[in-house]
């Protein structure tokens, strides 16, 4: 916010080295631009000071010292959000978690483990690993974002068609409150007593208090896997192939649909394996006895030539499996060669309206001038369409946020959500009242109210607020873990 | 309550709808007599009530299908009993969306009759289904043996509808399976028991009903063998649906025993598909017979469903006049050792006492059989086992037991440091208090 005269702003520098030291502070305004967005570059702000705490009592020193001195606050994983979450919309700290990876404890007897939040989602699973274990939730960025964002902002992935997401594999957390007090909401024990508060601050948006330690359960691999890849000439078909195999009785581990846009860009730049000339592709994964897998592999191929299916093929080994789903995962690298930006979108529909909603959807673009790329959660109904455009040319961003939110509105009126897995943030506060009433909000209002009362922890999200700083600018940048072909936008 | 409240309450759900004076009797709680018990037939007139209540400043009990009403303190008010059974319609089933909304006082058997009908099920087994409501089978987190594999109330429930204490129709969530836009507000009505609003709709995930459903019942000597039993299961490529540990009390009791011998037994659910679940089943039976099991049945159809029942309301049934049922959560590897010394406290005290275990959840169903007149070795168990507990560092609500024992046992533990967020969200949600007065953790 840069509103801090230098003279406070020397003092406090002094303060934050006191509780982290030197080299755990930067201030140089050149320093801070590294930390002005996060993966939706959309949205840019500037904290004053950046701090990497190590441990619960610095993180719980430096909201204490935030809120003696009324500065806000903002917590910082791996900055990887796509709704401007982690931004110090109103200046103050940003505190970063990002040394504070440590797994404290794996109990495998017990099927969990205990986790400092800068862990990185994927390293979990590796740490496991070799002993035949797995942390479920998978985002497509888990190679770069932390468990502590993915909490924040109950994040989900393919897989969570049949596991579920982030919250439903957390059994407790350590938590500074809001007042830098630390506590434990729910623990290592089931059904902990009184309100769910561990089921509350999961999805909070980091507007609850930062996670100190973090408490998951762990998942045992599962005995096979099976991967199918359906082809079909009309995007309909495909969408009516999605709840064919939901309406026979099958949940499959992921449920994915690619549409010909993403496909043809993909095979442009990979060669995955995709028809070229498809329409659609469902990527389906079926998991867990190998007892029966065949078996239901072939009700899912049944119901997909059922609902119009040209090709229906299994991956043949794990090689081939792998080019699935490289295709499937390297679509944002693609969209890069055919399009200079592009904006996700994340709303979620009943199933059963994929086919209406994908057509609106097409048809909202179209008439924007837009192009669009499909690639997304068929199964759980989470759409993810890709805007593509480019922000050199006057006036096309304007028109692509506009017609997101005419695609969240066509959600939103089928019955369904303005966020599936990205988070409200800064991007959609406007949006909110698109699926809930003033009581609604005034409720969730009220909740906030009781874990920060002061504003200070992460101020200016979620709901509409009038003291934001944050400028919003035509500036899309490929986050660095996608250029680093880490991971892909979806 | 003034009478000329009593009226506007009666203009509001008709007369026929409130219950007064002798008629109150079911709905007396822990001693005290509430001064009327009104069933409102829509959400308008729930919220009108609850308007109205909330300006005279008349406590509101919620009322699904009383299963659970025993769990709580005694209130420190109680004026109107709100019962919900009248809001029972299934409002929206797509089984293509494997979702369906219902109103908050439709019955477990009800709606899983309907969603069966088109092949899905939702997938909560708690006890009592032909009387517990959804909307209180929600609000006291209530759940069964198929938890270990589908969950409890908080995987499954993805929106809802209250109406607060002030009135107001307030929603959570949605009606989609993935959905993060704003808080997650569902969590917070899950356990609540009735002090935040009551729940009036609810929308929650469902799955398809499986081909195939069979129980494997292996019994052991030693409750210890079923330790063993559990940790060689959850090493395996099993995948049960439930995982529970009874003792041979619990055996007895239920009429589940074969032998006297045996101590304790391992109940696993398997369903699916007929392959799977033919599968499981066989290697249930090699992957146990390491642990020596004295006797091993494979239950389908009527016995299967039979053998879940009596499991679910062992809390009832383990003795003829149970005196107290204690719910203690545990980590999983320490449930064996909980009960065993547990039993052995019981016994100290001249009781007999009955264990169920979701053995791989380490949630643990305690019951204690009647001891006589006296009231105190009933007590001195409680809070012998509560202390085991706490040493074991896991947790044990009280579900149910005389007012007497209520008076020297806290219902609840002592709420830690997190509980003023606790307060908080009560006094922001329900400030005049309302809603169920006194009966939940700490006093709220
Ligand atoms: C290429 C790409 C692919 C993606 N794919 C997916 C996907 O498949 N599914 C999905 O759900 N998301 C996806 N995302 C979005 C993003 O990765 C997730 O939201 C992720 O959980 C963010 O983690 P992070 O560590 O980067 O958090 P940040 O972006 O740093 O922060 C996100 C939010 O978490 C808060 N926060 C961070 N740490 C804490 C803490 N310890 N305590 C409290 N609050 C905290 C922040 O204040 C902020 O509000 C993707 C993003 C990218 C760039």
């Amino acid at each position: 916010m840069a509103t801090l005269t230098e003279s406070r702003k020397n003092t406090l520098r002094r303060a934050i080295q006191a509780i982290v030291g030197k080299s755990a502070v930067v201030s140089d305004p050149e320093e801070l631009l590294v930390y002005e967005s996060d993966g939706l570059t959309l949205f840019r702000a500037l904290a004053d000071f950046v701090v990497f705490p190590t441990s619960t009592e610095q993180v719980a020193a430096l909201v204490r010292l935030a809120n003696q001195e009324g500065l806000p606050f903002v917590a910082r994983g791996a900055g990887t959000g796509l709704s401007g979450g982690c931004l110090p919309a109103e200046g103050g700290l940003v505190i970063s978690l990002s040394r504070m990876t440590r797994i404290v404890e794996v109990d495998y007897d017990n099927q969990l483990a205990v986790v400092e939040p800068g862990l990185v989602n994927l390293h979990l699973s590796w740490a496991v690993g070799p002993r035949g274990y797995y942390y479920a939730p998978d985002p497509s960025s888990q190679q770069a974002c932390t468990i502590g964002g993915n909490i924040a902002n109950n994040s989900g992935g393919p897989h969570t068609l049949k596991y579920g997401v982030t919250t439903n594999h957390v059994l407790g957390l350590e938590v500074v409150l809001p007042d830098g007090e630390v506590v434990w909401l729910g623990g290592k024990m089931r059904d902990p007593q009184g309100y769910d508060l561990v089921g509350i601050f999961v999805g909070s948006e980091g507007t609850f208090g930062i996670a100190t330690k973090i408490v998951v359960r762990l998942l045992r691999k599962p005995q096979a896997v099976k991967t199918i890849l359906a082809v079909f000439d009309e995007i309909e078909k495909a969408s009516e192939a999605v709840s064919a195999i939901i309406g026979r009785g099958l949940v499959p581990a992921a449920l994915e649909m690619i549409d010909q846009v993403t496909i043809q860009a993909v095979e442009d730049a990979f060669g995955c394996g995709y028809p070229r000339d498809a329409a659609a592709a469902l990527l389906i994964e079926l998991d867990g006895l190998a007892a029966g897998i065949d078996a239901q592999a072939e009700r899912v191929g049944a119901a997909c030539v059922e609902a119009g299916a040209r090709e229906v093929r299994t991956a043949k080994d794990e090689a081939e499996r792998q080019l699935l789903w490289k295709g499937r995962k390297s679509a944002f690298g693609a969209y890069g060669r055919v399009s200079p930006a592009y904006l996700v979108m994340d709303g979620v529909i009943p199933r059963t309206k994929l086919p209406y909603v994908l057509r609106r959807v097409n048809e909202i673009v179209a008439a924007a001038n837009l192009r669009v790329g499909n690639v997304f959660h068929a199964g759980d109904g989470n759409l993810h369409p890709n805007i593509l455009y480019d922000p050199r040319r006057p006036g096309e961003e304007e028109r692509v946020v506009q017609a997101g939110a005419e695609i969240l509105k066509v959600c939103a009126e089928v019955g369904g959500s303005i966020s599936g897995e990205h988070g409200i943030g800064l991007e959609k506060m406007d949006y909110m009242p698109f699926i809930f009433s003033p009581a609604d909000l005034a409720t969730m209002h009220r909740v906030k109210e009781a874990f920060n009362p002061r504003g200070l922890c992460n101020p200016g999200k979620i709901f509409p607020t009038k003291k934001s700083c944050v400028e919003v600018g035509p500036a899309y940048r490929a986050h660095p873990i996608e250029e680093q072909g880490l991971a892909q936008r979806f | 309550m003034q009478p000329a409240l009593l009226d506007k309450v009666r203009g509001i759900v008709g007369s026929e709808y409130v219950l007064t004076g002798v008629e109150l009797s079911p709905y007396v709680l822990e001693g005290r007599t509430p001064e009327a018990a009104v069933f409102p037939g829509s959400v308008e007139e729930v919220s009108h009530v609850l308007a109205l209540a909330s300006e005279a400043g008349v406590a509101v009990t919620p009322w699904g299908g009383g299963t659970k009403i025993s769990i709580g303190a005694p209130p420190t008010r109680l004026g109107i009993v709100l019962g919900l059974r009248r809001l029972n319609r299934l409002l929206e089933h797509e089984p293509g969306d494997l979702t369906a909304t219902a109103q908050g006082g439709i019955t477990l058997e009800a709606l899983q009759a309907a969603l069966g009908a088109r092949g899905q099920w939702f997938s909560l087994d708690p006890a009592f289904g032909r009387e517990a409501t959804l909307g209180g089978i929600l609000a006291a987190n209530a759940s069964g043996p198929r938890r270990h594999l589908y969950g409890t109330a908080r995987d499954l429930l993805i929106g809802v509808a209250v109406v607060s204490a002030d009135g107001a129709v307030v929603r959570g969530g949605g009606k989609v399976v993935k959905n993060v836009a704003g808080y997650d507000l569902p969590k917070l009505y899950i356990g609540s028991f009735g002090t935040l609003g009551v729940i009036v709709e609810a929308t929650v995930k469902l799955r398809p009903l499986p081909d195939d459903d069979r129980l494997v019942l292996a019994g052991f000597e030693r409750l210890k063998d079923c330790g063993q039993a559990v940790r060689l299961v959850l090493t395996s490529d099993l995948i049960p649906s439930a995982v529970d540990l009874l003792d041979g009390e619990a055996l007895r009791g239920l009429g589940l025993a074969a032998g006297a011998g045996v101590g304790g037994a391992l109940l696993l659910g398997f369903d699916g598909m007929r392959e799977q679940v033919k599968w499981q089943c066989e290697e249930a039976k090699r992957v146990v017979s390491e642990a020596g099991p004295v006797e091993h049945r494979v239950l389908e159809a009527y016995a299967r469903e039979e053998t879940w029942r009596l499991v679910r309301e062992v809390g009832r049934r383990a003795f003829a006049d149970p005196a107290a049922v204690l719910q203690l959560a545990v980590l999983p590897t320490q449930v064996t050792e909980v009960v065993e010394q547990a039993g052995v406290v019981a016994q100290r005290n001249g009781l007999k006492a009955a264990f169920a275990a979701h053995a791989a959840v380490g949630v643990v169903t305690a019951v204690l059989a009647d001891g006589g007149d006296s009231a105190q070795p009933v007590i001195a168990t409680l809070r012998e086992w509560r202390e085991l507990v706490r040493a074991a560092g896991g947790h044990a609500v009280l579900e149910r037991a005389p007012l007497a024992v209520k008076e020297q046992v806290a219902v609840w533990e002592p709420p830690g440091a997190a509980f003023r967020i606790m307060e908080r969200i009560k006094a922001q949600l329900d400030p005049k208090g309302v809603l169920n007065p006194g009966r939940f953790v700490g006093g709220i």
